[in-house]
């Protein structure tokens, strides 16, 4: 045997020991573990032997596999609009008669979101006009005739606010499902307009939908000041529970309790606080992933709510003379009248500000507010560039919308497995598969003898990179993913079909085994190459364009027809060339 | 072993004219039902919700149906899934809300009976009926008033006062098909007896979404691989793989057409496999084709196709014959899309494996009279009678 025979003999079966290697963590989760301790990395990573690939490159099972909800949630942009729309045209009388144009009332189409302005003094209509489109520069004019005139909202403004909303429903959708405890949870934006999450695992739709889908609740309650080392003396009388990793922190000098899990932190506090108070945690962001909490800290509030989200009427965030972000709230008259109470008799106090049952930030009441406006300056910069410091303003200023200008978001889809359902199926598509992959090694071997066996090596050794592939890619295997699977290895099986009739063709011509081998494979090789390169085309075109299951199909059917150029072109190769050169054989058995 | 012990000689190409004669009519008939009929769109295209009931006793599809109509449920189609004694039962519905165009009026006319209301209007694609109250009004009372119309709401949703203080803001989100079902087969039940095991639920706007994407996928998957043929071949090469894959796919959908199976999005990716499938047969010919054109040279190109044809059809009986072996376990053990996967692609093999002969070649032997007639044309400078 030469060299350069050796080489490829080695990386064969580097690649193969690299491929089982790969497919430890695969099969920890699969096989070892039970089902409901399969979506638990965390364990997963404890479990695994010290040399093994880390946790995160295992296969994952889809949602039609394992159980679990997908849903698709659809932002109802276009209430949002309408309302914004409406304001909008609120303000503009408003502008109108302060400013002594006229007098104009305002009216929106619900349904074309445009903005109907009707001067009570035609003539002034020029003026107004004039005036309004310059100073409101976010809507353009559609049309005007008379005492009339229609404006609609400026294109870029709409599609940013529409993002706007979006992301919203993406903050507090994501707060939400954590809040649930879902392990490897996914939330993303589909297209525009709509939000796709994945809950593995789950099988109650109705409480997904209840949980993600309905309107944010926006609370404006009391912090219980009175005694800052409330939770410090708390852990003093009573410690925490070992393993709980709860720790005191100070802020501003009120003492807070610490914990990487929400759970464990009301667990420890619950019935060791007066009867109308209440702990509610703040979420700690992890600085790495912006959606996602590090650990959660306490708040003693007052039980009693006595401000909500439904009396807001608007929030932005801008930077003020100091230069410091901030955010502007208004409230709608009655909740005007209810801040200005609160604020009066709370001056010194904290308030804060809880969305969903989960604290955004409490500053503190410097005086009295009244008129229905109020600021929050936000706190020390600290560590934070002023960018950062910029953007948590923006995003209080969502929070606090989403509350009060709900882009309501409803149910664009939802696909429920049962975990009962999941098994059943991974049963039946596994053995659908092995029976298939099974016949199919038994003919081969059947028909071609040797070269039969060869092949079949190369199928199996094809199989495992198809898994290991989508481990590494950290793909999910989904059922359509399956079917994938076993025509790849039907291509797979065509490659040696042709390569194998060639060499036959070749000894019929009266070839030497190792010329028939040699050209068999030489010849055969274009042919293979195509065609796996067309298979390739549409598996790649399929991935770009398709979603869910199909791009589930496309990726097995990439990663299947990539591993089968090797195995079929290269593996068998090796091997046949093993026996015809290395042993000299005079014949080949095919 | 060996399945043509010789070398066989059928002439192939011989009845190519029949051939295309016929696929041509099987095609436009297709095509004609897939515009007149229609596919059986599945809930990924055509919105809508299926429900899958799995009872624990054994009971009939014809009394699920009887159940689901006493509970109010008139459009449903109950069909059995599984072997009889699993009692499992797909449940398929239109809407995706309760919310139809009939419902929303009801509704609306149940909420305006409340009292001075303005702007009711009902956005049936998200489920959702807005108006604007005159008088605050407290949830529960517009979600009963709407309950006993007969449309089920999820939420209602206090939007605030307007801005321009003519009264307050309110939005009804009316339940899922999935709750009305479940409350229509459980009614006058203690505890439902059956476990729901499978809700899809696709909105007809998602749904008009994934189709269209699945149809351009095809579309571009073909474009691509007609440019790569046209590349690695010659251009005459390029319309008859082109032809062949708009057979197989058309043939395929037939398959979906005839048989009434669910159109969904496992059908669009057995529609792209075929089309992958479909290539890599026609390449392997044409690559033969090729290779036999520089051994025969000045042979007539009918005659080097049918010599190549018969050279590989050992291969092509072998290929087609594993692949279709891989797929009998599909075909056994495969359930719901598996099974209709697994199905069209046995046709999508057959029709695959035909059109490389019987179309894709008959067209490149057409292109290659044509350029040689052309030829000739302008050789002896003097057009000739059509």
């Amino acid at each position: 045997m030469d060299r350069g025979w050796w080489w490829k003999f080695g990386m064969i079966v580097a690649v193969t020991l690299g491929t089982l290697w790969f497919l430890v963590p695969s099969y920890y989760s699969l096989v070892v573990m039970d089902r409901d301790q399969r979506n638990n990395l965390a364990l997963l990573q404890e479990r695994l032997p010290k040399w093994a690939p880390p946790a995160k490159y295992r296969l994952n099972l889809g949602l039609d596999l394992q159980g679990g909800i997908h849903m698709v949630m659809r932002v109802d942009t276009k209430t949002a609009l309408q309302k914004r729309t409406e304001r909008r045209g609120q303000q503009i009388a408003t502008y109108v008669a302060d400013k002594k144009l006229g007098e104009v009332t305002a009216d929106t189409d619900p349904e074309k979101l445009q903005l109907t302005l009707k001067a009570k003094d035609p003539a002034t209509m020029d003026a107004i006009e004039k005036d309004v489109l310059s100073t409101f520069g976010d809507f353009k004019r559609i049309s005007r005739s008379g005492d009339t005139l229609v404006l609609a909202p400026d294109e870029t403004q709409v599609n940013r606010f529409r993002e706007e909303a979006v992301d919203q429903a993406m903050l507090v959708i994501r707060r939400r499902i954590d809040k649930w405890g879902v392990a490897e949870v996914d939330v993303r934006k589909l297209g525009t307009d709509s939000i796709q999450i994945s809950l593995p695992g789950r099988s109650n739709p109705e409480q997904a939908k209840e949980l993600v889908g309905t309107t944010a609740q926006l609370e404006f309650r009391m912090v219980d000041d009175t005694n800052p080392q409330f939770f410090a003396q708390m852990l003093q009388t009573t410690p925490a529970p070992a393993g709980s990793d709860i720790t005191l922190t100070d802020e501003g000098g009120f003492a807070q309790l610490q914990s990487p899990s929400r759970e464990a932190l009301l667990e420890y506090t619950k019935d060791k606080v007066p009867e109308n108070r209440q702990v509610v945690t703040e979420c700690i962001a992890n600085p790495m992933k912006k959606n996602e909490c590090s650990s959660y800290r306490t708040y003693l509030l007052d039980k009693a709510v006595p401000l909500t989200g439904e009396s807001l009427s608007g929030a932005d965030a801008s930077v003020n003379q100091m230069n410091e972000p901030e955010v502007n709230i208004s409230f709608d008259p009655a909740g005007a009248r209810e801040f200005e109470k609160l604020t009066e008799a709370g001056v010194g106090r904290r308030m804060a500000i809880v969305l969903d049952d989960n604290v955004h930030t409490a500053p503190n009441i410097n005086e009295k507010i009244g008129g229905g406006r109020a600021r929050i300056t936000m706190g020390r910069m600290g560590a934070r560039t002023r960018d950062e410091w910029l953007g948590e303003a923006q995003t209080l200023a969502l929070v606090l919308k989403a509350g009060a200008l709900p882009a309501p978001v409803t149910v664009g889809e939802i696909r429920q497995v049962g975990a009962s359902l999941g098994d059943e199926l991974i049963k039946k598509g596994s053995l659908s598969a092995l029976v298939g992959l099974g016949l199919v090694v038994l003919f081969m071997a059947l028909y071609y003898r040797k070269a039969g066996i060869i092949a079949d090596i190369a199928l199996l050794l094809n199989g495992l990179l198809i898994l290991a592939g989508l481990a590494f890619f950290n793909a999910t295997l989904t059922l359509p993913g399956i079917a994938g699977f076993v025509l790849t290895l039907g291509i797979a099986v065509d490659a040696n079909v042709l390569i194998n009739e060639r060499i036959r063709e070749e000894l019929g011509n009266g070839k030497s085994a190792k010329a028939a081998v040699d050209q068999g494979y030489d010849r055969a090789f274009w042919t293979i190459f195509d065609a796996h390169v067309t298979a390739l085309i549409a598996g790649f075109i399929l991935f770009f364009t398709g979603t869910g299951p199909v791009r589930g199909f496309a990726t097995t059917l990439i990663v299947g027809l990539l591993a089968s150029l090797f195995t079929s072109i290269v593996v068998t190769r090796v091997i046949m060339t093993y026996f015809v050169h290395g042993k000299n054989a005079q014949t080949v058995s095919v | 072993m060996q399945i043509l012990k010789n070398k066989t000689n059928f002439d192939f190409i011989g009845k190519r004219k029949p051939a295309v004669f016929i696929s041509t009519l099987v095609n436009l008939a297709i095509l004609v039902g897939i515009a007149t009929v229609g596919f059986n769109y599945g809930v990924d295209f055509a919105g809508g919700t299926v429900v899958e009931l799995k009872f624990n006793h054994s009971i009939s599809a014809a009394d699920v149906r009887e159940r689901a109509q006493k509970g109010g449920l008139h459009d449903v189609s109950v069909q059995n899934i599984g072997s009889a004694d699993e009692n499992a039962f797909l449940l398929r519905m239109g809407g995706v809300t309760q919310l139809t165009e009939e419902n929303a009026e009801k509704a609306k006319k149940a909420i305006e009976a409340l009292g001075n209301m303005r702007n009711v209007y009902a956005d049936l694609a998200n489920g959702i009926i807005n108006f604007r109250s005159a008088t605050p009004m407290a949830a529960e009372t517009i979600k009963k008033a709407v309950e006993d119309s007969g449309t089920g709401v999820q939420e209602v949703r206090i939007l605030g006062e307007s801005q321009a203080g003519a009264g307050t803001d309110y939005q009804v989100v009316a339940s899922g098909m999935a709750d009305k079902v479940y409350s229509a087969l459980g009614a006058g039940l203690e505890k439902p007896d059956f476990e729901q095991r499978r809700v899809d639920y696709v909105g007809p706007q998602v749904g008009k979404q994934l189709r269209n994407r699945g149809v351009m996928a095809l579309l571009y998957s073909m474009v691509a691989i007609l440019i790569y043929v046209a590349f690695r071949f010659d251009f005459k090469f390029g319309p008859g793989a082109l032809l062949a894959m708009i057979h197989d796919v058309i043939m395929v959908a037939g398959y979906y057409l005839v048989s009434r199976r669910e159109f969904g999005l496992t059908a669009i990716a057995a529609l792209l496999t075929i089309v992958g499938y479909s290539v890599n047969d026609t390449i392997v010919i044409y690559d033969r084709i090729r290779e036999d054109m520089a051994k025969y040279k000045g042979k007539p190109l009918a005659e080097v196709i049918n010599i190549a044809v018969n050279d590989t059809l050992g291969r092509t009986i072998l290929t087609s014959g594993t692949t279709a072996l891989s797929l009998i376990g599909l075909l056994i053990f495969g359930v719901g899309e598996i099974f209709d996967f697994a199905m069209a692609m046995l046709v999508g093999i057959l029709v695959g494996t035909y059109s490389s002969v019987y179309i894709a070649s008959p067209l490149t032997i057409w292109l290659d009279e044509r350029a040689a007639a052309k030829e000739a044309r302008h050789r002896d400078e003097m057009p000739k009678p059509a």
